[in-house]
């Protein structure tokens, strides 16, 4: 299957990027990058964060025009000048966040856009239905796409792209919102594409899906390439990830057992509603002692969410009680909770835990702002040294502390969400998603400020989709599915397969149509 | 082919909108040329008079500043509650129950000293004008009832109050059977600054500069400007969403009062039924021109009051005063295309000028 990489002939590369250089106001995305991609394989395209996977691959895909920089396809020179025209050069890109229309069928939005003048459904679904067993990519064409999980729209944005022809397919971080079933299984489907002639370009920093989908690599770090088209059956995975990082990552030494005092945070037989008016999750009962951290794992849309609103009071629940501190909270407000030791870190930074129009200062004080107080005025010298000991203690690498928040990169804008949450000194902490969207540093910095919470006493809720991460971190570790929490495993002995397979309890028969 | 797109820039242009303003009101002069001539008028001599007569002299200055102060105040009153992400268009009826309130003050305390009088009736007016937007801050607040709704629906209210004790319990006796409410006691007028100028300029300039201090340095303003940003993380900190849009709603409404209030003492003689003016509704622009913030009010007021008083001149030349409202028109869908500038870039080749991969996450 694999062909042995050989110096190849530039005509014979499907994709040949040369010397592409991008920069942003105030940021080098790529300085001249090398990008060589075989027909008939699957080319991975490795980089943590930052490292400018993304901006090389919009430019491939016509969205961003390169500063400087060559493109070829087959030997041939192009210049896209928006991404029509690089899809009618045969190149389509699946985003990380889908474009999908939820109450059109999965055949509408498939030919959405580039759909005949006339609209023949049946004739349309019937096309789409044997284009997807092509490939393996098991979707009911008539299907409203609301009903679809994540995995199975996915597979709609990969039908967009091959019903417009595409012969490179360009897959922005495809396995985020997967589960590790639905991984193996994206593995087959685009295995499939590459034998029939296509070649995919897999963008990703999760070495180990990597290393069992693709026949080659090509590593970035910090805007230009490290390594070009290594073969993935010769390289080993720690040669990849010291490639990718600059040098050998210490495998994090898990963190000394907890000595778990008593329970801080008691849910009993807690229910609550999602946004649809529909049962997010029922009968949900657990506890977190002192000095502990529990995770919560599960592919998104499980409850996860909802149960972290919930604890927070942002949410009502239905039925059942929460005890913080011995002291029920069921109905207190999320200030009461907050005064009682109770602190929340959202899975939406800046919609939830931060006001996106306001400046780093007015973010800062949003927990302490009362105390700053002198008759109605805020004190705007203690405003201005409080914001400034959160940035100089969580290092948050911020300009003017009086410009937007927004414009603050995502791992300075969770350091300092994390900062002021636990500048509080919270005897509970909901953490949802926090290190999702992170760098290393960025990961490393808010798991080491979770932990030091853990052993000054704190009880920790750690809700995350990135198992590895709960599996190093967590003391205990629930899985929530539909709703319920579907078991209880140690991870210090349980293994991803176990975890998995309890995190897709019932999906698989869902996805059956 | 190059096709020119629009994408949003990560921080507005500094200086944009008052150059946006500018560009408004410059395509608002070029299309007022436009009529005049269509009309046979002489468009230098027009424009000449009208800025003769708004803002050529102290006479001039002096009604300019009368007609922006009630301006001021009702677009003050809209960008308050704005600044929330709420729409109060009851600032017209608000203005009027203003003016409804300082005038039975007036009636009651005929024999007052006048700085007594003063106070209490612009005090009247700020809780006559807040009282009509109770109903609907409240309607709000406890059960979301759209305030846009609820605060236009008031100004019929008010006005048909208003025109009822015109013709009935307040008809004064001695106007020969006129529709008229008696004339306030002259103790009750506004002092004059200069010429004709009166004292509700200071009040006007007073309370916006005290709206923007308090939106930019208080925690009352702090709590706003969060619960503007983001309601969800309003909730998120504890900040008690209702209650915040039940006094910024009733503030709006108190200071759209204070605007009839001050136009009742300062330039009408009593209470009529134009004494509103459409100042509620012209206080909308003003706000929006003004991108609600209650530090640009003030000098956009100044604006269109001199346009308006500029489009009253003409009427004696022979020219409709609504080129006048039209002129008006003009400067808001100027200031408002030119705007969009501000706060997107044109993009001639269809390349999306994106923010860099790191600020996107």
């Amino acid at each position: 299957m694999t062909q042995t990489p050989s110096p190849t002939d530039e005509s014979q590369l499907a994709v040949q990027l040369s010397e592409v250089w991008k920069t942003f106001p105030g940021v080098v995305a790529n300085a001249g990058v090398e990008l060589n991609v075989r027909p008939r394989t699957i080319h991975a395209l490795l980089g943590e964060n930052g490292a400018g996977k993304s901006t090389l691959m919009n430019i491939l895909a016509g969205v961003y025009r390169p500063d400087r920089g060559e493109l070829k396809l087959h030997g041939r020179a192009h210049q896209f000048r928006n991404p029509a025209d690089a899809l009618s050069a045969g190149i389509g890109m699946v985003h990380q966040e889908f474009r999908l229309i939820p109450s059109f069928s999965v055949a509408e939005n498939v030919v959405l856009g580039s759909a005949p003048s006339v609209i023949k459904t049946r004739q349309i679904e019937a096309r789409v239905a044997a284009m997807a067993d092509k490939f393996g990519l098991r979707v009911d064409p008539a299907q409203p796409l609301w009903q679809l999980s994540m995995g199975e729209r996915q597979k709609v944005e990969i039908l967009k792209v091959l019903w417009r022809d595409a012969q490179v397919l360009i897959l922005d971080e495809p396995t985020t919102v997967l589960t590790p079933d639905e991984v193996h299984e994206l593995g087959e489907i685009l295995r499939r594409m590459a034998d029939d002639g296509r070649c995919i370009i897999f963008i990703s920093h999760k070495l180990h899906e990597v290393s069992g989908i693709c026949d080659e690599a090509t590593v970035l770090r910090l805007g230009k390439t490290v390594a070009s088209s290594l073969d993935m059956a010769t390289t080993d995975s720690t040669e990849l990830a010291r490639l990718m990082v600059g040098a050998s990552p210490t495998t994090p030494d898990r963190p000394a057992a907890a000595t778990p005092g008593v329970a801080l945070l008691e849910l009993k037989e807690l229910s609550a509603r999602g946004d649809r008016g529909i049962d997010a999750f029922s009968d949900v009962s657990f506890q977190i002692n002192s000095g502990e951290i529990v995770g919560i794992a599960g592919v998104a849309g499980n409850g996860q969410r909802e149960l972290a609103d919930v604890i927070a009071g942002l949410r009502p629940s239905t039925r059942g009680s929460l005890i913080m501190n011995d002291a029920d909270m069921t109905t207190a407000s999320p200030r009461q909770r907050f005064l009682s030791g109770l602190c929340y870190i959202p899975e939406d930074r800046l919609g939830v835990g931060l006001a996106p129009r306001l400046s780093i200062t007015d973010n800062a004080i949003l927990r302490v702002y009362r105390q700053q107080r002198r008759g109605p005025f805020i004190v705007a010298e203690k405003a201005l040294s409080y914001c400034k000991g959160i940035i100089e203690r969580f290092g948050v690498r911020s300009g003017d502390v009086d410009g937007p928040i927004a414009a603050l990169s995502g791992g300075n804008l969770q350091r300092l969400l994390v900062g002021r949450e636990l500048d509080s000194q919270p005897s509970v902490v909901v953490a949802a998603q926090p290190t999702r969207g992170l760098d290393v540093q960025g990961v490393k910095a808010i798991q080491d400020l979770l932990l030091e919470r853990r052993n000054a006493g704190a009880a920790v809720l750690m809700i995350s989709e990135d198992l590895d991460e709960l599996l190093t971190l967590t003391d205990r570790l629930l899985v929530m599915e539909g709703g319920n929490i579907r078991g209880e495993f140690d991870p210090r002995t349980a293994s991803r397969q176990e975890v998995g397979l309890a995190m897709l309890a019932d999906t698989t028969a869902i996805s059956q149509p | 082919m190059k096709r020119p797109r629009l994408h949003l820039r990560e921080a507005p242009l500094p200086g944009g909108q008052p150059l946006a303003f500018a560009i408004g009101l410059t395509i608002a002069l070029f299309v007022g040329t436009l009529l005049l001539l269509g009309a046979g008028h002489d468009p230098v001599r027009i424009y000449s008079r009208m800025f003769e007569a708004s803002l050529g002299s102290p006479d001039a200055w002096a009604v300019t500043l009368n007609r922006a102060v009630p301006l001021g105040l009702a677009g003050l009153a809209v960008a308050v509650a704005g600044s929330m992400g709420l729409w109060n268009i009851g600032a017209e009826g608000q203005i009027m129950a203003g003016a409804i309130a300082a005038s039975w003050v007036a009636r009651i305390g005929g024999d007052w000293p006048g700085l007594v009088l003063i106070v209490a009736m612009l005090l009247a007016a700020l809780g006559g004008g807040g009282l009509l937007a109770v109903g609907p801050a409240i309607a709000r607040a406890r059960l979301g009832v759209n305030e846009i709704i609820t605060t236009l629906m008031l100004n019929e209210v008010a006005i048909r109050l208003a025109q009822w004790l015109i013709h009935g319990p307040w008809k004064d006796p001695g106007a020969h059977n006129f529709p008229l409410a008696p004339m306030l006691p002259d103790q009750a007028r506004l002092p004059t600054l200069f010429s004709r100028a009166h004292c509700g300029l200071l009040i006007a300039v007073a309370v916006i500069v005290i709206s923007s201090l308090a939106v930019r340095y208080t925690a009352w303003g702090y709590e706003l400007r969060i619960a503007g940003s983001s309601e969800a993380t309003a909730r998120y900190s504890g900040i008690s969403l209702s209650r915040k849009i039940l006094t910024v709603l009733v503030i709006s409404g108190g200071i759209a009062g204070l605007a009839g209030g001050v136009e009742l003492t300062g330039t009408a003689d009593r209470l009529t039924e134009s004494i509103s003016n459409g100042f509620g509704f012209a206080g909308i622009i003003v706000a929006a021109l003004a991108l609600m913030r209650p530090s640009g009010v003030a000098v956009v007021a100044l604006l269109f009051g001199a346009v308006q008083i500029g489009g009253q001149s003409i009427q004696t030349l022979g020219v409709s005063s609504s080129v006048s409202t039209i002129l008006q028109a003009f400067v808001l869908f100027g200031a408002i295309g030119a705007g969009v500038f501000s706060r997107y870039r044109i993009l001639l080749d269809g390349e999306a000028r994106a923010v860099p991969e790191e600020v996107n996450q």
